[in-house]
């Protein structure tokens, strides 16, 4: 079927309009944090940089705490990511395929970890992790990020799991396999794109995570990227490359896992699982 | 084995002086908000000297952030894992205070002033209830920038009165510029930029002696009146600013004058850095007469219950005011950090920075802006808790955007206004 010349005409120039809306700023923040402050500044803007410096990652990186932050950030989204993963899958695949007395009660019941504002339990939770000596330690962030992206995690595989015929399992039965050996050879596999999405949540969400990170984290060299970031930007006076240097900085390693993983979006959910 | 038992021995001999000297070392945890890289760095250089000049202390830095302190400190101290010391702006006082985190430290200001002349609106901002809460260290008191060139070309005075002050905004806003830059945000700033103007129309006090609130009054309408009507020929987009924007504006050449403590870092690494044409003048008062100002004397609260730990912290307290390294300190961020002492206003470690030295005309006119300094809930000798909560919520910034952006009449606003600080005092 051949679509129409002013079909197509609008089809690009939704695509240019939406791809200007998203890549804009992008490229604004990108753009200008090679220019010098003079131009950052300017009374009139310009898109593209008429000077060039590299002063303001200079600055991000020798003068600043900016590298400790990254790999604090790293560590805890990377190990948040992970545990929440090894938890959401059999707690997905539980829910969903296993049969156990007040299974819809608790399958429900999960979501009201996000009934409550973070900062309800801020202060609760600092005097728990007080007493259990949590406090200004990484895993702490770890497990309430965990804790906060699981209930989420295990809701968004549901709708996978559900796309995995039923014949497949009831095959791997018939020869024999057992629940764990069908989870781990036969489910997985067949929703990694899946994974791959619950995986780049859990990610992002502990990547971008303020309120606890805020305040569990009493040092300078346990703190993670929003927070330590917040404050070397200043508050009375702002070194505006410094804050668009930083910000180009945070977002490569949310590029860097979505182009890593982002194919796993595009490929069939179930393709040729049964003939 | 008789050899063995003497190195034993031996090294347990020379080990015991160490370990006996281990735990004498009094440790202190210092927590701060000046975040920025350059100004940590600056206290480290001064911690290290202190530190070397007191083998048995050893103090440590840990910067936080003014947007969560206000809930970490009371939650840190009450699971024992708070500071030493702990930096403070006169509304945080009072929550640390009420928790009982506080000990008076009335006899060692007494001691320090004694020494060093404290200005006395520093002092009087943490004085009440029958003690002093926290030790000055430095101040920040709210200008008016501007570029002489810009008011000359334009044949325009600085303004000393309202009147006067409306007509150079009005006549500063042409080509694009906007005459004067006013922050309408529901934000910390703009209830700076709201009380100068309040505190420059006889609208100091918003509380009467007996606690009770008088934000409602004729003054602080007029007040209100007249910043609406300035806020008339503020950028736009005014209405979301915090102070790094103002600034850029003012770099920017976008606004023709602006409210801030300072711009003369940005105004010198970010624009054109021409010490000669920058202006800075007291805030403009209705009248003309006395310009007073909102300023924020900067302190230091001690919150150690053990002696020897108290002690080490007003020996590092004493040690930042001492002259030869209080300019030090102050300079971390050259133009914002005024001194709070007479021998520090005087001191060569603050004037001979390169930055003041550049800027000292207008250095030294916001040091004289600063004498006048106020704050809201801090003014009459008398403060009440509730100005935490009051502050906190911005309800002047607020009952400023219904004027602004909901167009509200001020009369109302400030009602609207007073009623909202009631109920969160309550």
């Amino acid at each position: 079927m051949r679509r129409s010349l002013s079909l197509n005409a609008l089809l690009g120039a939704s695509l240019a309009f939406f791809t200007a809306l998203i890549g804009l700023p992008f490229w604004w923040v990108v753009s200008g944090s090679i220019k010098l402050p003079q131009e950052i500044i300017s009374r009139l803007p310009t898109m593209f940089p008429q000077s060039f410096t590299p002063q303001h990652y200079q600055k991000l990186f020798q003068a600043s705490d900016y590298p400790v932050y990254l790999i604090n950030s790293l560590i805890v989204a990377t190990s948040t990511t992970l545990v929440t993963l090894v938890l959401a899958i059999p707690a997905a695949y539980a829910f969903f395929r296993l049969t156990f007395p007040a299974r819809g009660v608790l399958y429900r019941s999960i979501l009201l970890a996000y009934a409550f504002p973070s900062i309800v339990v801020l202060i609760p939770l600092f005097g728990l992790f007080a007493k259990v000596g949590l406090v200004d330690r990484l895993p702490s962030l770890i497990i309430v990020n965990v804790a906060f992206a699981l209930p989420f995690s295990i809701w968004m595989l549901r709708s996978f799991l559900a796309g995995v015929p039923k014949e497949i399992e009831e095959a791997a039965v018939i020869d024999g396999a057992s629940t764990l050996k069908i989870l781990r050879r036969i489910m997985i596999p067949l929703i990694a794109p899946g994974i791959a999405a619950v995986g780049i949540y859990a990610f992002v969400t502990a990547w971008t995570e303020y309120v606890f990170a805020s305040v569990l984290i009493l040092s300078d060299a346990k703190r993670t990227l929003p927070v330590g970031f917040s404050g070397i930007i200043g508050q009375y006076q702002i070194d505006w490359g410094l804050l668009l240097a930083g910000a180009t900085v945070a977002i490569v390693p949310v590029v860097a896992l979505f182009a890593l993983i982002g194919r796993g979006f595009v490929s069939g959910l179930t393709e040729g699982a049964v003939k | 084995m008789r050899t063995i038992l003497k190195i034993a021995l031996g090294a347990a001999t020379m080990l015991t002086p160490a370990a006996a000297l281990a735990q004498e070392t009094v440790r202190l945890t210092l927590w701060h908000m000046e975040q920025p890289p350059h100004r940590v760095e600056r206290i480290q250089e001064l911690i290290d000297a202190f530190n070397a000049a007191n083998p048995d202390i050893v103090v440590s830095q840990e910067p936080q952030n003014w947007g969560e302190v206000y809930a970490k400190a009371p939650a840190a101290l009450a699971a024992g894992q708070g500071p030493d010391l702990l930096f403070a702006i006169p509304d945080f006082t009072p929550i640390l205070k009420d928790i009982g985190a506080l000990t008076s430290v009335a006899d060692f200001v007494e001691e320090l002033d004694g020494k060093h002349d404290f200005i006395d609106t520093a002092v009087e901002a943490y004085s009440y209830d029958g003690g002093v809460w926290a030790v000055p260290l430095y101040n920040m008191a709210m200008n008016l920038w501007y570029r002489k060139s810009v008011l000359e070309e334009a044949g325009v005075e600085v303004p000393q009165t309202w009147e006067e002050w409306r007509a150079a905004a009005e006549a500063l806003s042409r080509d694009g510029v906007s005459g004067m830059g006013l922050p309408a945000n529901k934000q910390l700033y703009t209830d700076q930029t709201v009380y100068s103007v309040m505190v420059n129309g006889g609208a100091t006090e918003i509380y009467n002696e007996d606690g009770t609130l008088r934000f409602d009054n004729p003054e602080t309408v007029a007040a209100y009146e007249f910043y609406t009507n300035l806020h008339q020929f503020s950028p736009a987009d005014s209405a979301s600013w915090t102070w790094g924007e103002a600034e850029a504006c003012f770099s920017a050449q976008s606004c023709a004058m602006v409210m801030q403590f300072s711009v003369i870092s940005t105004y010198d690494t970010q624009a054109e850095g021409d010490a000669e044409d920058l202006g800075v003048a007291a805030i403009p008062s209705k009248d003309g007469e006395d310009h007073n100002t909102i300023s924020y004397a900067n302190a230091v609260m001690l919150l150690s219950s053990d002696e020897a730990r108290m002690e080490a912290s007003k020996k590092f307290v004493s040690f930042l005011l001492e002259p030869e390294n209080y300019g030090r300190f102050l300079n971390m961020e050259p133009g914002l950090f005024m001194p709070v002492t007479a021998d520090g206003a005087q001191a060569e470690s603050f004037w001979s920075d390169p930055m003041v030295e550049k800027y000292r005309e207008q250095i030294e006119t916001v040091i004289e802006n600063s004498q006048n300094g106020r704050l809201f809930g801090f003014t009459s000798g008398l403060t009440f808790p509730s100005i935490a909560a009051i502050s906190a919520q911005n309800i002047i910034a607020e009952t400023l955007q219904s004027i602004v952006v909901n167009g509200q009449p001020a009369a109302e606003a400030v009602a609207a206004g007073q009623a909202r600080m009631e109920e969160v005092a309550r």
